[in-house]
């Protein structure tokens, strides 16, 4: 070999070793992801809320300012730093230089601003708007400098902007204003994969960023997200080789356990804070009593109902908390399993017990009325299944036109946003109709103590209220789910239940 | 070749009646079924059966046990007590929804085959309005405004069933309204009426008790597909199409969940074949098939 | 023959009107305030008011359809508010579907339906018929979610024939395309043959005892010829009708099916649009799917005419 050779096979192992970490992930490949729903669109004015799905794919076009690291704690994305104001009212970010959208216009403060703004505005009427309730306006004092003003202290900001929705995920304010309606199926972002093509209902198609900020990533030149409604068959897809990672949940328990035993597939599964939750609509008797509330839980056997719904999968919560959030509570004053004792409460209570509950009109609804219907006809209370579409649920939340409704307490990093939206009085999710002065101030407390210890306590404190006087109940936590095929890596937790594809990479 | 030999034909046919006794006693089996299943259906109130909702959690999916003659389903409810009173319902919607179709779709069919005109025009018409509109939004309607019961599935199943039993009724009138028969009556002077109940409606039933029993296996099916968008009758009621439904997730750990529903359905929907076949035989003396 | 075509055209107009001016009543009807559907939490009385208002809900329903009607008249269908969509482009994107699958079923449906319905009319009352029979209501009884499943499980993953989900456009890829409906095709043929079946033998046994066809066995004719041009062709006034029924009802779209398959057709969009009380989609889908349909009967009448002359001529 010539000296000049032998240098350039020393440049490139030098190089190559350099490159560190980058070495285990292999460059290139296609993903196919199967989703549960198709995607509407992106574009918050239209669609008001991302649902699981749509974070999903925001999670490959769009950015955040803030992501989440292993441990669940806030790290830098499209913002570099951060810092409070000593009442946790005003929180200053520095941006990420040298970041463009897809359509090569530039990433600063003003667009961060500007989308703000827009979904804030009144005159737009974004069902958006409802979770930035608490953001009073943003400042950009410069391009690189974002100022939020906060209307309630909130001591872990940050972490509230790490999720993929509607209102964290940052727009091109040029593609919006170029392509107005079209936007919501054009969407452009900062994020590692561009929109290719997207055929409704069919599958979206996206390809990688050759310009993205961060070098070296991503590692696929493709992904693609396939909407299969059908577990069963999504399931199938993954074992025909179709796609490579599907969401699945609890309620698929039979597919999960096959394919935990199947050595070419792979489970992933995350046990996230929250919990699946139901509502009481403390208004409307017989539930204005709260020995027949108290009864309805207490009729309830958790293991049971896992056992027969997800063969023993889903994990019992006693508290909105859960396992996976940093609130442990030794007292959180659950209300015992205790059926006999239920009964008796039923009977103290005299007048017939009747009521109606809403489910959604699909085998897993269908399957989970049953099984609660039965277990409280057995202690004498009288259940009837309304079975509506899933569209019917928030409005039919929102207006309280309901006895007891399912709802859910989404993982998320901090307890704060959802805790004080659904119970804090005044709130449009405030669904129990219940109104608490001392769960109130215990509420606002645990925004602006800064102390996790004290927060907790607070939390802790919530949950005995809550559990004491069953204004709401949980039946199991967060577990969230996803299948694939053994040669994907690179997948993250699966916080907020999103499965995040935009670091992976196909062995 | 043997397919095409029509010389076989004539004599093919005849085995209805010829062998009376073979037929007599599939016939036999049949009307035993039916009487068997329509019986445990009415009495099942009294019958001593385990309820049909009771679960036992921790013994779902399990194989036929002296506590369950037919095993559990996958919430660990009793299958043979959920099929006795999964008959109610879907033999009540099953035969109640195609007679609604059978008798307001024929009678409107017939009536437009025979007169034409506007009437027909009209006829034609609204039963095309009928089919071209989307089911799933009448079946929502009625079920958000009558709310969720074996009587509204019936109804919305019977109506929307009428298009096509007007059609075949008119398909068939038409080509027999100009027969010599009916030319015949009419120069006789013979009243409308007369010519409708007399000489049509014994040529076009045929047809129409064929399209009928088809209707009823349909019928059942399509409760069950109702139940699985959530239309059905509202649970914990079992129907076996429901149950067909629910029994899908399952398939490859316990296929008899849906395959007993399925079974059942089968059984009883050939029982109501084979006993109208063997009653047209025996009442029609022009052979012909069901 | 003229006035029999062009009175059957002019039947199309007043259905489509009443089709769809029958949809938008009962859609208006249906529980679920579209403005408190848009609207979510932030839906304060005076909120809805003013959404309601913008949007148009506060006029009496028979304006509000006689606006669609003239957008419609002028190409305009509409926009959904969901997705941003036009109505034309999501139609044109999923009809094509639903044709297709539509096509094949029915192709299917009557491929293996006919010949069976044939043999077991031949030989009515034997051995094969009461097969042939027990094995349609066989059939019947196994709804399509339970055979999509079951073929999925067979083909797509034991076997890996064929594909288990999805649908790539014929123009990109022509023996895909076939190949990613087939499953879907099949699923839905099964769950026709045994009605295309039964209602066809039942209308060929009565056929061969007419006195023309002991007429045209006396004449010598051979035993093919009688049965597939003089026999089939007056039997088949019933099958016509069926099948032309079924076309109609899959233009609207196989739910389940398509849900099942993941294909991007009709029915997914129509019960999308429904659950979401999109009604600028539903109203422009079912007026497609009518048009679609009304077409269908105009050629099932036509058929009529050509499979019975006695149709054609002997009325006014």
């Amino acid at each position: 070999m010539t000296k000049g050779a032998r240098l350039l096979v020393l440049a490139a192992a030098a190089a190559m070793f350099a490159a560190g970490p980058a070495m285990a992930q292999k460059q290139g490949g296609t993903l196919t992801v199967g989703l549960e729903l198709d995607i509407p669109g992106f574009d918050p004015l239209k669609v008001g809320v991302y649902d699981t799905s749509a974070n999903i794919a925001a999670s490959l076009i769009l950015e955040t300012l803030v992501g989440l690291d292993e441990n669940g704690k806030a790290k830098p994305k499209l913002a570099l730093s951060w810092s409070s104001s000593d009442d946790f009212r005003t929180w200053t970010f520095k941006l990420r230089p040298d970041v463009k959208f897809h359509d090569g216009t530039p990433f600063n403060a003003e667009a961060v601003k500007w989308n703000f703004d827009r979904q804030k505005d009144p005159k737009n009427n974004c069902r958006c708007a409802f979770y930035i309730a608490n953001l009073l306006s943003v400042d950009a004092p410069d391009d690189l400098t974002v100022i939020y003003h906060l209307k309630d202290p909130a001591v872990n900001f940050p972490v509230l902007l790490t999720r993929p929705d509607q209102n964290s995920s940052i727009h091109s304010p040029a593609a919006i204003q170029a392509k107005g309606d079209d936007y919501n199926r054009n969407p452009i972002g900062t994020g590692p994969f561009i929109v290719k093509s997207w055929t409704a209902g069919d599958r979206m198609v996206l390809e990688r960023n050759p310009s993205y900020w961060n070098k070296g990533y991503p590692h696929l030149d493709r992904v693609v997200l396939r909407p299969l409604p059908d577990s069963q068959s999504r399931f199938a897809s993954l074992k025909a080789g179709e796609t490579d990672i599907v969401w699945a949940d609890e309620f698929e328990a039979d597919n999960i356990v096959r394919a935990q035993k199947d050595p070419t597939l792979q489970v992933l599964s995350y046990a996230g804070s929250g919990a699946a939750v139901n509502a009481i609509n403390t208004k409307v008797p017989p539930l204005d009593d709260v020995r027949v509330r108290q009864a309805l839980v207490m009729a309830l056997d958790r293991k049971k109902i896992s056992q027969a719904l997800t063969n023993g999968l889903a994990r019992p919560a006693t508290n909105p908390y859960g396992d996976g959030s940093w609130v442990k509570c030794k007292d959180d004053g659950a209300l015992p399993e205790d059926p006999a004792k239920a009964a008796a409460l039923i009977k103290e209570y005299g007048k017939p017990v009747s009521f109606k509950m809403l489910f959604t009109a699909t085998p897993r609804g269908r399957a989970n009325g049953q099984v609660l219907q039965q277990l409280w006809k057995n202690v004498g209370a009288n259940m009837e299944i309304e079975q509506v579409d899933q569209a019917t649920f928030p409005p039919r939340a929102f207006q309280r036109k309901f006895d007891i409704i399912g709802w859910r307490i989404v993982d998320f990093p901090d307890p704060d946003v959802q805790m004080y939206a659904n119970f804090h009085t005044g709130s449009p999710v405030a669904l129990a109709n219940y109104s608490n002065p001392e769960l109130d101030k215990l509420l606002e407390h645990a925004r602006v103590t800064p102390d996790e210890a004290k927060r907790t306590e607070d939390y802790c404190a919530i949950s005995r209220i809550i559990n004491q006087e069953a204004i709401w109940f949980w039946t199991f936590q967060n577990t969230y789910y996803a299948v694939a095929k053994a040669k994907v890596k690179g997948v993250p937790k699966l916080f907020g239940g999103v499965i995040n594809v935009s670091d992976a990479w196909l062995e | 070749m043997a397919v095409l030999e029509l010389e076989g034909d004539t004599a093919a046919v005849s085995p209805v009646r010829q062998s009376g006794r073979r037929l007599g006693g599939l016939f036999v089996a049949a009307l035993l079924w039916i009487v068997l299943i329509g019986l445990a259906a009415i009495l099942a109130n009294v019958l001593p059966i385990v309820s049909p909702t009771d679960m036992d959690f921790l013994g779902k999916r399990a194989p036929p046990s002296a506590a369950h003659l037919l095993g559990t389903d996958q919430l660990g409810r009793d299958m043979l007590s959920r099929l006795i009173y999964g008959a109610r319902i879907s033999l009540t919607v099953g035969l109640l929804s195609p007679v609604i179709g059978l008798v307001i779709g024929g009678a409107l069919g017939m009536l437009a085959g025979y007169f034409g005109g506007r009437f027909e025009a009209l006829t034609v018409g609204g039963v095309d309005v009928l089919l071209a509109f989307p089911p799933l939004v009448f079946a929502l309607a009625v079920t958000a405004y009558l709310g969720q019961s074996a009587l509204n599935i019936t109804l919305v199943i019977g109506v929307l069933s009428i298009p096509a039993f007007t059609r075949v009724a008119r398909a068939v009138t038409l080509s027999l309204a100009q027969r010599e028969f009916v030319v015949a009556a009419q120069t006789l002077g013979a009243t409308h009426m007369r010519i409708l109940l007399r000489e049509l409606l014994p040529n076009v039933a045929l047809p129409l008790m064929a399209f009928f029993l088809l209707a009823v296996a349909v019928t059942i099916v399509v409760e069950g597909a109702l139940s699985f968008l959530g239309l059905g009758v509202p649970p914990p009621a079992p129907s076996w199409g429901s149950m067909i439904g629910e029994g899908r997730e399952s398939l490859d750990i316990a296929p008899w969940l849906a395959f007993l529903p399925a079974g059942f359905m089968f059984v009883t929907v050939l029982a109501f074949n084979v006993i109208g076949d063997t009653l047209r035989a025996l009442t029609d003396p022009r052979p012909g098939a069901l | 023959m003229a006035r029999f075509v062009g009175r059957k055209l002019l039947h199309l107009l007043p259905v489509l009107l009443a089709v769809t001016l029958l949809t938008f009543l009962i859609a208006s009807l249906l529980p679920g305030d579209l403005a408190y559907t848009i609207l979510g939490d932030q839906a304060t009385p005076e909120k809805v008011a003013a959404l309601r208002a913008q949007m148009g809900l506060d006029l009496p329903i028979w304006q509000r359809y006689l606006h669609w009607l003239w957008d419609v008249l002028q190409g305009d269908f509409g926009r959904s508010f969901r997705t941003g969509e036009t109505v034309l482009a999501a139609v044109a994107d999923r009809l094509p579907v639903s044709i297709e699958l539509m096509l094949m079923a029915e192709g299917l449906g009557l491929l293996i339906g006919i010949p069976l319905a044939i043999l077991c009319a031949v030989r009515s009352g034997g051995a094969v018929d009461r097969f042939l029979t027990g094995l349609a209501f066989g059939k019947l009884s196994l709804p399509s979610f339970m055979v999509a499943i079951l073929l999925i499980y067979l083909f797509a993953v034991t076997l890996g024939w064929l594909p288990a989900t999805g649908w790539v456009p014929f123009t990109e890829d022509p023996i895909g395309n076939l190949r990613s409906f087939v499953l879907p095709a099949l699923t839905l043929a099964f769950a026709e043959w045994p009605v295309l079946m039964r209602v066809l033998r039942s209308d060929m046994i009565a056929t061969l005892q007419e006195d023309y066809i002991a007429m045209a066995k006396a004449k010598g004719l051979h035993p093919a010829r009688i049965l597939l041009v003089h026999a089939l062709k007056p039997s088949s006034l019933t099958l016509v009708t069926v099948t032309g029924i079924n076309i109609g009802r899959l233009i609207g779209g196989a739910l389940i099916v398509e849900t099942i398959f993941a294909l991007p057709g009709i029915g997914r969009l129509l019960v999308g649009a429904i659950y979401a009380r999109d009604f600028i989609i539903l109203q422009g889908v079912v007026l497609f799917v009518a048009i679609g349909f009304v077409l269908v009967n105009f050629v099932v009448d036509m058929l009529y005419a050509v499979l019975d002359p006695r149709i054609r001529h002997g009325r006014a």
